[in-house]
């Protein structure tokens, strides 16, 4: 702990960081507004799949890079799960060194410029800014600034292929190529490992591509990511799905000698309610994954998808948000979102439901469906739901919903999508009956190395949280690099 | 990128295609199946594996065309590339000796079910295959379910092959004749619906395989529901074989149902281009 | 040889011996022992609504204490109650799946509720999954009082009636004696379609430890003096309606079983004297049951029962008065 705080006061120090500190006085800095991001216009936005973001410009950067404090005790650096040095690469970012910024948020980042658009700073690194705890103003606009320099940086066409170490020749096997899986192929090539990422789908990016929409993240910038790191040596292989296509013994004889299962929370939950399985009800895994992945809302390509003029999402996450704007741009005429508890207490990011709510989404909190019904032919038209108040808190924090009587009324709905949440993926856990797994279905790992019951596998990611974030993920894989490293170099010395 | 190594007609609609993927080969039983997506802009349709080469390397799977992705499919020649072919996937079928085995396979059904005749033979059962079609054209694989089952027997609409009648008529002759320990059914779901409720009549545990609609394969989205014993499960983790008397017919028929209007649009815009030949 | 064939809701039972839900009947294989020791049908134990809130607290408090496990964006840990409570549910539905496929006693389904919200899909699956019939324990605490007795007798009928409406299984009313008007709020669930009652329902009750001055509980199972209530109403209401009656509390040996059933009882209800005896004493029960029928020459249950209810359209205050006075003017 008093490394990193040595670490973090010796860079302060550097010449040039003091210089830039003393270019500007305190109360200049904190007396600029915080910037304010571009956005899509919601009348035109909300009918097609452009990113709503639109990524601060380079002097709003330099400006909002300049309300930094680069504080002596840098709390940002606390909110952030995965430890980014936060002050060097905003002032970097000040100092017009946008690639170096770049270079210093890959130092702990695997994908800053997915992190720039989908982590929660606002409940992070951005809540326990100095401007938010002490200052009680708009904290530095963190987030933003991340993308803007890992969007910088790429294109400028200078992006930095991690420079990889020594190959030393042992294979390294990364189950699943979503955020986590990717996180932990990166610095296990930059190790020197020859490490093969194995997906079961036909394309890499796991919930990046097939969850998260084109507006919110468009899946060309996964790509990029993917191609670095093609390029540091790592071997991608599609339609794998190991436990089935492979299993691990024959991955430990091909000579893998160390796992990472990094397979996801794929699992949909549904809510078991009468008249759930009649046609057009479908999970929101299914509706993003027929349009983000498959395309489906593009006529040239062959997946449909069913997508009506009377959209109904239940539920009130960050997937709730992206499947119910999913079904406005896809030409709902009512696309509403149907959340059992109020607005403060809804888990989407609030950047999201601001953004949905300008796009026209209805939002009908304190609602919940009992029963669906259908047509003749089995299609969904037709919604009953209840009105809820709030009770006790649970242990969560969250206030409990408790249906008010003879409150039912009906919505007329051709397509409903059901977002209450995802469990872990069950197939690896049901290959390795070895395998330690929680009541959850997740699988147990020590929470610092990432190690499983099984001393040559790794996990983390949803797999290991149950749904969480990406940033989380991105984490995990990093920790688990780390473990699988150490317990590598020990099995080797062994033999 | 997977190629394809051979073709066969068994009629103007079915198609068997012999492809490489070594290691599915491999790790392929009987019941399994794959996910195959002929290039770029494809979809993901589930498709059985009639059969594996491990030594050469080969999965065989016999296709019928009925819309725009198994037309194109089956119009690729040999020497052609699939772009992506996942598996396998599902659970395997179950394999036991149980004594008498009543497999009744109607139409293309007939595919997946020789895998699972060849492996309940060779376990010691004593196989009787019925083979359902609408028309003499339509029976296919009839030589080697021959070689993999004591009797079979055949059952066309028409009668121009075979007995006239259904498959449930040749069903129910079997099994009014002699004792059925356990019965296999697979076809359309119309017809094992039918076929399901003749078995539980006579408490003959049957399992059905069921061909939901499926988008990855993988357990993810859940387009492949259906409610066994009122319980939802998915077809492509939990199956495709489940319990034949605890399956919801009318609820699988409902959701197939799902996507009609627009895969006829498209199958008939299809058509427009590439007229079936052959 | 005594035949103690008993009808109960239109169902058709062995013996007028029905396990009452409880512990006793919580799992397969409890109901399969029960079955084995001779009873004549099953009350599965209630599903409480409070019970799944429990479980998913547990759940979530554990889920707390991993570092690792769900967070707060989690849409999953927005939604764990329902998964929970569905999990609970199909376990449920299990239960009753496997007695129905296993087991040939009869078995019913009970729901403690105090609303009528969000059981509709329940009690459809209930009946889906097998469930001759259904016990509703409608639990409004007539220790409050918040409530008019005109509102909480309405709440019972709303709840019946929106229950009965889903379903075609028959449908028994469990309930206390605390009502005003206790006859007229029976037949009017009569009236409503109920095809039982189950008189009575057991509160626990408190009691008071004086060393240490402060309240406890009083103990959980019944007493054989329990039955005395009960069985005054089973003779009052026996014949003037039409619906069959379970006798519960206080039944513990075969002389109870005899008596309420001497009153107008169809069946009786046991819990308490299994635990205490375990579940052998069934067969004690039916054996002094069999043994007294064959010595008054009852060939059938029918033949005695009812036999000591009060008359259709006798007074029931004059009964009871002249009763009182009888007693005490017997007193030396």
């Amino acid at each position: 702990m008093n490394d990193i705080k040595d670490f973090l006061k010796e860079e302060r120090n550097q010449e040039w960081r003091v210089e830039l500190k003393k270019s500007m006085k305190a109360k200049e800095r904190t007396g600029r507004v915080r910037g304010h991001m571009p956005e899509a216009d919601p009348k035109t936005r909300n009918k097609n799949s452009q990113e709503v973001n639109l990524g601060l410009e380079l002097q709003q950067a330099v400006s909002e890079a300049g309300r930094c404090l680069d504080c002596v005790n840098p709390t940002c650096i606390d909110g952030c799960p995965v430890g980014i040095n936060i002050p060097k690469f905003i002032k970097q970012i000040e100092a017009r060194d946008f690639n170096g910024a770049a270079t210093t948020l890959k130092e702990t980042n695997a994908l800053p410029a997915v992190c720039g658009r989908v982590c929660p700073q606002e409940k992070q690194c951005e809540a326990t800014c100095f401007y938010s705890v002490s200052l009680k103003k708009d904290p530095v606009a963190i987030g933003h600034l991340e993308r803007f320099a890992a969007d910088y940086e790429r294109d400028s066409g200078n992006m930095s292929v991690p420079v990889v170490g020594k190959p030393n020749g042992i294979k390294i096997a990364i189950i699943g190529s979503g955020p986590a899986g990717l996180a932990c192929a990166g610095d296990m090539a930059k190790s020197g490992y020859d490490v093969t990422v194995f997906e079961a789908l036909h394309e890499f990016g796991g919930v990046l591509k097939y969850g998260i929409p084109e507006f919110r993240l468009p899946n060309e910038i996964v790509d990029v990511e993917i191609d670095i790191m093609k390029k540091m040596g790592v071997k991608f292989r599609k339609n794998y799905i190991i436990g089935k296509t492979l299993t691990f013994d024959d991955l430990r004889e091909q000579g893998f000698k160390a796992f990472f299962v990094g397979s996801g929370a794929g699992n949909p939950s549904f809510m078991n309610i009468p008249g759930e399985n009649y046609n057009n009800i479908f999970s929101s895994n299914e509706y993003l994954t027929r349009v983000n992945l498959m395309n489906a809302a593009n006529n040239e390509f062959d997946t449909p998808v069913i997508s009506g003029k009377y959209v109904a999402v239940i539920g009130g996450g960050n997937t709730a948000m992206d499947s119910v704007r999913t079904a406005k741009r896809l030409g709902a005429e009512r696309a509403m979102i149907i959340y059992r508890r109020s607005m403060e207490e809804m888990p989407a990011r609030v950047e999201e439901v601001k953004h949905a709510i300008e796009e026209e989404i209805e939002i009908m909190n304190l609602h919940n469906p009992v029963e669906y019904f259908a047509d003749e032919k089995g299609r969904v038209n037709k919604m009953r739901v209840q009105k809820m108040m709030l009770g006790e808190p649970d242990s969560s924090g969250r206030r409990r919903p408790i249906p008010i009587e003879n409150s039912e009324f009906d919505i007329e709905v051709d397509t409903v999508i059901v977002s209450v949440g995802v469990s872990p993926n069950p197939l690896i856990p049901s290959v390795l009956p070895d395998l330690k797994i929680s009541k959850w279905g997740t699988i147990e790992v020590n929470p610092e190395t990432m190690q499983s019951s099984v001393d040559d596998i790794f996990a983390g990611g949803d797999i290991v949280r149950g749904g969480a974030t990406v940033i989380l993920a991105l984490g995990d894989g990093r920790l688990a690099a780390a473990g699988m490293h150490k317990y590598v170099s020990e099995k080797v010395k062994v033999n | 990128m997977y190629k394809i190594l051979e073709k066969e007609i068994f009629s103007e609609n079915v198609i068997k295609l012999v492809i490489e993927a070594p290691e599915i080969s491999r790790s392929r039983k009987p019941g399994h199946f794959v996910i195959v997506r002929i290039d770029e802009k494809g979809e993901r349709i589930p498709l059985t594996i009639a059969g594996a080469d491990e030594k050469k390397g080969t999965i065989t799977l016999i296709i019928q065309r009925v819309g725009v992705t198994t037309c194109k499919l089956t119009d690729l020649k040999p020497g052609d590339y699939i772009r992506d072919v996942a598996g396998p996937l599902g659970k395997a079928t179950h394999i036991e000796k149980v004594g008498t085995v009543l497999c009744a396979g109607g139409g293309v059904g007939v595919a997946p079910l020789l895998p699972i005749v060849e492996g309940f033979k060779k376990v010691g059962n004593h196989i009787v295959t019925v083979i359902a079609a609408r028309s003499k054209d339509r029976v296919i694989l009839e030589e080697q379910m021959r070689q993999n089952s004591d009797e079979v027997i055949i059952m066309t609409d028409d009668g121009s092959y075979g007995n006239k009648g259904l498959v449930t008529h040749g069903m129910e002759e079997v099994i009014k004749r002699e004792k059925v320990d356990m019965s296999v059914i697979i076809g359309p779901a119309v017809m094992m619906k039918f076929a399901s409720q003749l078995t539980k009549k006579y408490n003959i545990p049957t399992v059905a395989s069921l061909n939901t609609i499926m988008v990855d394969g993988t357990g993810m989205c859940g387009a492949c529901r259906c409610s066994v014993d009122g319980k939802t499960r998915f077809v492509c983790v939990d199956g495709p074989e489940f319990d034949a008397h605890s399956v919801d017919f009318d609820e699988m028929l409902q959701r197939l149902g799902a996507y009609k209007e627009k895969e006829l649009e498209a199958y008939l815009k299809y058509l427009k281009i590439r007229p079936l030949d052959e | 040889m005594a035949d103690l064939t008993t009808k109960y809701m239109g169902l058709t039972l062995r013996n007028p011996i029905v396990i009452a839900s409880s512990g006793l009947t919580d799992s397969f294989g409890k109901i399969a022992e029960l079955e084995r020791n001779g009873a004549g049908a099953i009350v599965l134990k209630s599903l409480f609504e409070e019970q799944i809130i429990l479980e998913a607290e547990q759940n979530l408090r554990e889920a707390r204490k991993n570092s690792l496990i769900y967070d707060e964006f989690s849409e999953t840990l927005d939604y764990i109650d329902v998964h929970i409570r569905e999990k609970e549910l199909g376990k449920y539905f299990d239960i009753i799946k496997q007695v129905k496929k296993d087991l040939t006693i009869p078995i019913i389904a009970s729901i403690n509720c105090v609303s009528d919200i969000g059981w509709t899909g329940f009690v459809k699956k209930i009946e889906k999954a097998g469930a001759d019939a259904l016990e509703l324990n409608i639990f409004i605490m007539p220790f409050g009082f918040d409530y008019n007795c005109d509102e909480i007798e309405q709440k019972y009928y709303k709840i019946f009636r929106k229950v009965k409406q889903e379903i075609n299984i028959p449908v028994a009313v469990k309930i206390s004696p605390y009502f005003t008007n206790l006859g007229k709020v029976i037949m009017n669930l009569e009236t409503e379609g109920a095809n039982g009652v189950v008189l009575f329902n057991r509160f626990a009750s408190p009691d008071i430890d004086i060393e240490n001055i402060k309240v406890t509980t009083a103990e959980v199972f019944s007493n054989p003096a329990e039955i005395n209530n009960s069985l005054r109403w089973v003779a009052i209401l026996a014949n003037r309606l039409k619906i069959d009656i379970a006798a519960s509390s206080g039944v513990h040996d075969g002389k109870a079983v005899i008596k309420q059933i001497l009153a107008g009882a169809s069946v009786v209800q046991i819990a308490s004297v299994l635990y205490k005896k375990g579940t052998g004493h069934i067969t004690e029960m039916l054996k002094y049951l069999e043994s007294w029928m064959d010595k008054k020459g009852f060939n059938y249950v029918d033949q005695f029962r009812g036999k000591l209810s009060q008359e259709k359209y006798s007074h029931l205050d004059v009964y009871e008065r002249l009763q009182f006075m009888k007693y005490f003017s017997d007193i030396k």
